[in-house]
């Protein structure tokens, strides 16, 4: 909720970032997949349940260096996007603390605010602004943002008319002029085609400074082990190795397989 | 070591430090107006025939209902037409917050969950577009004051305080019907019958003097009731308004912003498990 430009401090390698002790993250959702008035009436005064507690992190202890680029890995709904929601401060933790030494910029997903009914250069401020840049700093980095696009003149057209992989292009853009602190990557470098995805990759890899620290969730085992130089591994909300990349994901990727070949042994 | 820039720790009920969430609403306002400004382009504001037809639309319903009241009726006077446009367009002003805001939560959900920033800013957002769907009105509310012959006085100034009131009511009213809508989905289809008793129970078709002192006694717990009828007092007849009609409106307007802004800031942190 702070903007960018508010905490750019220099940050000395190995000076902690981000510590996260001892959280744990339950949450109450509803069972019902859209909660309503009619559904709560009908069931008064019978007792049944409307909502469900869910664990999705337990006890996490995470502490992160500047100059550090942290990998997190783990097989879906394993609590890797709870934590950096968490992190970014998007949900409370229940339990625990996490202590945040500088400005924080998510990326958990493309395109968030943007409107597509406005045209693109509209979005490059939406989509600035919302995630926390100011009006200036969004005018002097425009060009920088269209020409990292590379969408030509069609940024003035409205977005409803861009084809998902100009769309995805567009939002990563936007996304790679923020140079805070501390970024928080979910997943989002999966869109676009092959030779975007790799531009966005170098761009991350230029962003690896030494008074950064970059947080990086992905199922890319292979991207992860090439950029980061810490990974941890979470299953069903806890913590199961932290350290050396090649170790961390060797690890996890013998325990996948030992649970696949459990499985196929039983009778198809 | 240096200190942390921010903390999170386990929220307990009740609101968040007031001061910081104040001040990073602010730090967000150029954000609510671009957000704002982008929902009334959706809305095709910035075109001439979309900004005709919001005037239109409310102009069109007043003529309606002038024909089936007072012409139909049998009984005419000019300003029992100023009356019905003028009170409609302030309705609708509460209408469309209403209608704007129960959606600004549960349509916001990728921001929701992917970024933080203080959620009231949506439901913010809906009441500046319903807010700025106004204006417009308002000046072909005058067109039509002077081409009726309607007298104007000093005493029409009270419009200004009426405006506020209405303003602020209509943001209590979208921030507490945001926050109702994340944990009650059905509201938003109840929402048109409740708009629609909302216009019949309060003096829009028929004026606050005409009513019989029996019925009236109800109309206190109407929030919209005295509102209404000071806006009609002041603007088409250029009187002043009660000071019990301005009383109950402020009190009412006061009321329903401290209780939703209380209720949504108590649970916002909750809002991004609850999509």
């Amino acid at each position: 909720m702070i903007s960018l430009s508010d905490f750019n401090h220099d940050h000395s390698q190995h000076s902690v970032a981000v510590s996260v002790k001892n959280l744990g993250l339950t949450y109450t959702t509803s069972i019902d997949r859209k909660p309503t008035l009619k559904a709560r009436l009908k069931t008064l005064g019978r007792g049944k349940k409307h909502t469900r507690i869910v664990r999705a992190l337990v006890d996490i202890n995470v502490d992160v260096h500047y100059g550090t680029v942290l990998g997190i890995i783990g097989s879906n709904g394993a609590g890797k996007s709870s934590l950096m929601r968490v992190i970014s401060g998007i949900v409370p933790p229940t339990q625990g603390r996490v202590e945040v030494y500088g400005s924080v910029s998510t990326l958990l997903a493309l395109g968030v605010g943007f409107n597509p009914s406005m045209t693109g250069r509209d979005n490059v401020y939406l989509g600035g602004l919302a995630a926390g840049m100011s009006r200036e700093e969004i005018d002097k980095n425009f060009e920088a943002i269209a020409a990292f696009s590379e969408l030509g003149d069609a940024i003035d057209t409205p977005m409803r008319t861009y084809s998902s992989g100009m769309f995805a292009r567009l939002a990563f853009s936007v996304a790679a002029v923020v140079e805070p602190d501390i970024l928080i990557i979910d997943e989002a470098l999966s869109t676009g085609d092959a030779k975007f995805k790799e531009k966005s990759l170098n761009r991350i890899k230029e962003l690896r400074t030494s008074d950064r620290a970059l947080i990086l969730v992905s199922h890319a085992l292979a991207t992860i082990e090439d950029i980061c130089n810490e990974v941890i591994w979470l299953d069903h909300g806890k913590l199961m190795a932290r350290g050396n990349p090649a170790e961390v994901i060797a690890a996890y990727r013998e325990f996948v397989d030992a649970r696949k070949s459990a499985s196929s042994d039983e009778d198809v | 070591m240096e200190k942390p820039v921010v903390v999170y720790e386990p929220f307990r009920a009740g609101l968040p430090p007031m001061r910081e969430y104040l001040r990073s609403l602010w730090s967000r306002r150029t954000f609510i107006a671009a957000f704002s400004r982008s929902e009334l382009r959706e809305q095709n504001f910035d075109s001439l025939f979309g900004q005709l037809w919001l005037v239109l639309n409310p102009l069109l319903l007043s003529g309606v209902y002038f024909l089936l009241i007072d012409v139909i009726g049998g009984k005419s006077d000019s300003s029992r037409f100023a009356h019905l446009t003028a009170s409609l367009f302030l309705f609708y002003l509460i209408a469309n917050s209403l209608t704007g805001g129960v959606k600004a939560i549960t349509s916001g959900q990728r921001l929701i969950l992917n970024t933080s920033f203080p959620r009231i800013m949506l439901p913010i957002s809906a009441a500046i577009v319903a807010l700025f769907r106004f204006l417009p009105t308002l000046v072909v509310y005058i067109v039509i004051h002077v081409l009726l012959g309607l007298p104007f006085s000093w005493q029409m100034l009270w419009a200004l305080p009426i405006i506020v009131i209405a303003i602020v009511l209509s943001l209590g009213l979208a921030i507490l019907i945001s926050c109702i809508n994340v944990y009650f989905r059905d509201i938003s289809s109840m929402l048109p019958y409740l708009t629609r008793s909302l216009l019949y129970l309060s003096p829009i078709l028929y004026e606050a003097a005409h009513m019989s002192h029996r019925i009236k006694k109800f109309e206190v717990a109407n929030p919209i009731f005295y509102l209404l009828d000071s806006w009609s007092r002041v603007m088409v007849h250029g009187e002043a308004p009660t000071s019990k009609g301005l009383l109950t409106s402020s009190i009412w307007a006061l009321g329903i912003f401290v209780v939703g802004t209380y209720f949504f800031l108590s649970r916002e942190r909750d809002f991004a498990v609850r999509l």
